[in-house]
């Protein structure tokens, strides 16, 4: 893998410790909707109003930093290829997320197009690393090292595939439940 | 890899491996003197030189996990808010699958 000589501000890449709190509490809260509560049920659509708005932005902010890390990774320091990766990332979370799309929608498009970028680099290392060892020689990998490395990459693709399922679920739910509103400003294009 | 001690005196240089045929311990005895000493060498630059490509590929095995982490935390949190969003919205699991409640 290139060297990634990045420099990101330390928590840039992981979710605030309130935000945690409020993702557990709506966690809570669902599960005991979904067990029939109907008190939970009528906090929980409180809580998506009040709450959601920021927990979404935040989500979509540090899903968009991660896209743009992993693609300077991918890169390897070619900085056309990197400016390439990130116009990508941008045009896919736009074309995913469709016309007028809902922040929720933009969150889930967001997912989609970091863990497509976290899954494409990932198989690109692992074939080339695959290549390394039937050419031999000393970089040879141990295959404890390589399983470890697909487990990694089998996690992200199944992620990946249920981020699409997820989409298309809220997309065909959305057209029929009566709406719950989500009030959030999310810059889709990002910057 | 081990030096014996035998009971006339000096040391023995042995080494042992797992046999890949039938997974019992097999102990080789390479020997005694100037020879032994350099087979032990070469054995010991060989574990040395295993255990740092261990931890190469472990130092890089993390490098892959904390690069994968917030991508897999931003999808559990989009999982999160989806699934309250539609529950909340009055839908309800029915085998993994999400319907609308009647009514």
């Amino acid at each position: 893998m290139p060297e990634d000589k990045t420099v990101v501000t330390q928590g840039a890449l992981e979710l605030s410790e309130e935000t945690r709190i409020r993702l557990a509490e709506l966690r809570a809260l669902s599960q005991k909707a979904e067990a029939g509560d109907k008190d939970a049920r009528r906090k929980l659509r409180l809580m998506v109003r009040a709450s959601s708005e920021e927990v979404i932005g935040r989500a979509s902010d540090v899903g968009r930093r991660a896209g743009r890390t992993l693609a300077h990774t991918a890169a390897g320091g070619d900085l056309l290829t990197e400016e390439a990766l990130y116009v990508k990332l941008d045009a896919m979370r736009t074309e995913i997320a469709g016309e007028d799309p809902t922040p929720l929608e933009v969150l889930l498009a967001e997912r989609i197009a970091s863990l497509w970028m976290l899954t494409t680099l990932l198989e690109v290392l692992l074939a080339s690393e695959y290549r390394k060892n039937v050419e031999g020689g000393p970089k040879r990998l141990s295959p404890s090292y390589l399983i470890q490395q697909s487990r990694i990459l089998e996690s992200a693709t199944k992620r990946y595939l249920a981020a699409i399922r997820e989409l298309a679920r809220v997309r065909k739910l959305q057209a029929t439940a009566p709406p719950v509103q989500v009030n959030a400003q999310v810059n889709v294009l990002g910057g | 890899m081990a030096w014996e001690e035998r009971k006339r005196g000096g040391l023995y240089y042995t080494r042992s491996w797992r046999s890949p045929h039938d997974g019992r311990v097999v102990r080789e005895y390479v020997g005694s003197g100037p020879l032994a000493e350099i087979a032990a060498r070469l054995d010991r630059t060989k574990r040395e030189l295993a255990k740092a490509k261990r931890e190469q590929e472990q130092s890089e095995l993390e490098r892959l996990k904390a690069l994968a982490a917030p991508v897999f935390e931003v999808s559990e949190a989009a999982e999160i808010l989806a699934h309250a969003y539609l529950i909340a919205a009055g839908c309800h699991r029915h085998k993994g699958e999400y319907r609308r409640a009647r009514g």
